[in-house]
């Protein structure tokens, strides 16, 4: 008996300690005040000397917490209990949440900042005006490949996918969006097509790619590539740069058809504590030599104009990860299809999904 | 004996390759100057520095710690104070069915129990954050202490307790002098048993993390979206080390509290 209460006298003691250190490491890491900013983004998605520097100027205390995808951020927002000031949601995400009226309308006088963006990333289809959101990273899907691994294969088209000669070596990710998107683009159709016929064409077609198919997966994707176990792989502009950082031999092309074109925007949920704080973090990340410090740290493209001004020419010129206007013509921006499509394409991709098994 | 000792060693050794591979291999390369698993480049501690040096990792390692020890210490104060109601207990239909009930929140699937705890928890205006975590990883650890505990208390003849209290022992006598020190080894085990739960339990606490307040299992899961880095490989390093001389130390202790008489009945 003796020995188990010491035991447990010792794990207070120690749990009492740890406390005590955490409560040291907190004091010595933010500011004093009591005012504190929550921020939820995507894992690995700032630079955290950007979050130590606004500590400093703002005099708010941050705390960061990161979540994995659109869906479970939306879950943790919508059941309450939490109170984040900022969240950072791709495009689709933020129209559904708008839907469900979980975010705050965003005070522009408060962000004179707004004026360094590119016009070109303003006023989207997916919130008129800005009025929820403000745009933090976008990119696009496209091919990354290992030039070295094929026979002299160039992506200008989504139909060198189906070249035989590449069989058994593509790697798709697993999103309907996506992949029917791909389907859709490849015959010259929308990637937001509602069309019945359109949509079944998409799919025959790509159930003629299945020979070529490795794997349908998610992240690992990366590791994959890095190590040359696969040559093709469907992916997202920033998850390719990535792969180009680690493996030089890797190239990356959007198919001149037509591809997505996807953003993360900040927003300011309805729960938000500091919704004061919220405007000032926007108005700081906004900053071009914050936007493009934070740029060089995450490798995605930023749609800050004034920032990309001060950045590296070689990154910001390179066409693949800023495509020029004309480039981006082609590239289309998802919309929300609603529920009933959603379901459709889930349905659609699910066949295709069976079928490449 | 001898002759199947042999390959019953070879087929031990086999077992442990395989589980200490994986993890040897990952800290492995928490070492390389590369920064990635692909190939080896040069001795570094760059990425232990780097652990070191984010004070928001930290504080989420000593959060999962911190969380780990309470909920294993509170869930085994609760779990053998259970189990000791459910041994005596004399209506044996309502035992067995308490039992199952504890049995079905053993297999029950942990996002089940997380999406219960996140709804439950919004429903009456619990705000998330360390009580939220703390509180569900006491509840889904108790059931284990039960079932570690239960076979100890099962194994003791009643007559210990009848002698006991025969000799004059109060209730609080039999259960400090008998009961408990009869029962400890199943309490060490249904201790560590949650302290593991606790540790690399992700499903649960991803619904029930918030304002601020994380563990590493949910911070490791969200950095791997953009591949896993050597930070990573370093902390699990850590971690694996620690974890390693905290048990060595318990073996120490446990031997050497196997030597004084009167410490239990031994088999």
């Amino acid at each position: 008996m003796k020995e188990i209460t010491r035991a447990a006298i010792a794990i207070v003691i120690v749990c009492i300690i740890l406390f005590g250190v955490n409560k040291y490491l907190n004091q010595s890491s933010g500011n004093a005040s009591s005012d504190t900013l929550t921020i939820f983004n995507w894992g690995e998605y700032i630079d955290p000397e950007l979050i130590t520097q606004f500590e400093e100027e703002s005099g708010f205390r941050v705390v960061y917490e990161t979540f994995d995808s659109n869906e479970a951020m939306m879950t943790k927002i919508e059941q309450g209990g939490t109170s984040y000031d900022i969240a950072v949601p791709s495009e689709y995400a933020i129209e559904k949440m708008k839907e469900k009226d979980l975010l705050l309308e965003i005070d522009h006088s408060k962000i004179p900042n707004l004026s360094n963006m590119d016009p070109y990333f303003l006023d989207l289809a997916f919130d008129p005006k800005n009025k929820y959101s403000i745009p933090y990273f976008w990119g696009t899907v496209g091919v990354v490949y290992n030039p070295t691994l094929l026979d002299g294969q160039t992506f200008e088209s989504w139909d060198t996918l189906w070249d035989p000669s590449l069989e058994g070596k593509v790697l798709l990710v697993d999103g309907a969006r996506e992949i029917i998107g791909m389907g859709l683009n490849s015959l010259g159709y929308s990637l937001n097509s509602t069309d019945e016929k359109e949509l079944q064409e998409a799919t025959a077609k790509l159930k003629e790619l299945t020979p070529n198919v490795k794997a349908i997966i998610g992240d690992e994707v990366t590791p994959l590539m890095i190590n040359e176990e696969a040559s093709v792989a469907i992916t997202f502009s920033g998850q390719a740069a990535d792969m180009m950082w680690e493996n030089e031999d890797l190239d990356y092309a959007v198919p001149q058809e037509g591809s997505n074109l996807w953003f993360d925007n900040m927003v300011i949920p309805k729960t938000a504590a500091n919704v004061e704080g919220a405007h000032e973090f926007i108005n700081f990340m906004l900053d071009a030599e914050v936007a493009a410090q934070n740029a060089d740290y995450v490798g995605y493209s930023i749609p800050n104009a004034a920032a990309v001004e001060l950045m590296d020419e070689e990154v910001t010129s390179d066409e693949r990860f800023y495509p020029p206007e004309e480039a981006r013509e082609n590239l289309e921006v998802y919309k929300n299809l609603g529920l009933e499509m959603l379901g459709k394409y889930n349905e659609l991709f699910l066949e295709f999904k069976m079928s490449a098994n | 004996m001898e002759k199947t000792s042999k390959s019953a060693k070879f087929y031990l050794a086999l077992v442990f390759i395989v589980l200490y591979t994986p993890i040897l291999y990952l800290i492995f390369y928490s070492f390389n100057s590369g920064g990635s698993m692909n190939s080896f480049e040069s001795f570094t501690w760059e990425h232990y520095a780097a652990v070191f040096s984010d004070t928001r990792l930290i504080m989420i390692l000593i959060n999962t710690v911190i969380v780990a020890l309470l909920s294993a210490l509170i869930a085994t104060i609760i779990g053998v104070f259970g189990s000791i109601g459910i041994v005596f207990m004399r209506n044996k239909s309502l035992r067995r069915s308490i039992l199952s009930l504890n049995n079905v929140l053993i297999v029950s699937p942990d996002v089940v129990i997380g999406a219960s705890f996140l709804i439950l928890f919004t429903a009456i205006g619990v705000k998330l954050g360390f009580a939220s975590v703390l509180i569900s990883h006491i509840a889904f650890s108790i059931p284990i202490v039960v079932l570690m505990v239960l076979p100890k208390l099962q194994e003791m003849n009643s007559t210990l307790i009848d002698a006991a209290a025969d000799l004059g022992a109060t209730k609080r006598d039999i259960l400090t002098r008998v009961i408990i020190p009869f029962i400890k080894p199943g309490i060490f085990a249904g201790f560590f048993m949650a302290l593991t739960y606790s540790l690399d339990d992700f499903a649960v606490t991803f619904f029930v993390t918030g304002n601020g307040f994380s563990t590493l299992s949910v911070e490791i899961y969200s950095m791997a979206r953009t591949g896993i880095t050597l930070t990573i490989n370093a902390l699990s390093g850590i971690v694996f080390i620690v974890t390693l001389l905290l048990v060595v130390g318990y073996y120490f202790v446990s031997q050497r509290g196997k030597n004084p008489v009167g410490m239990g009945v031994r088999k």
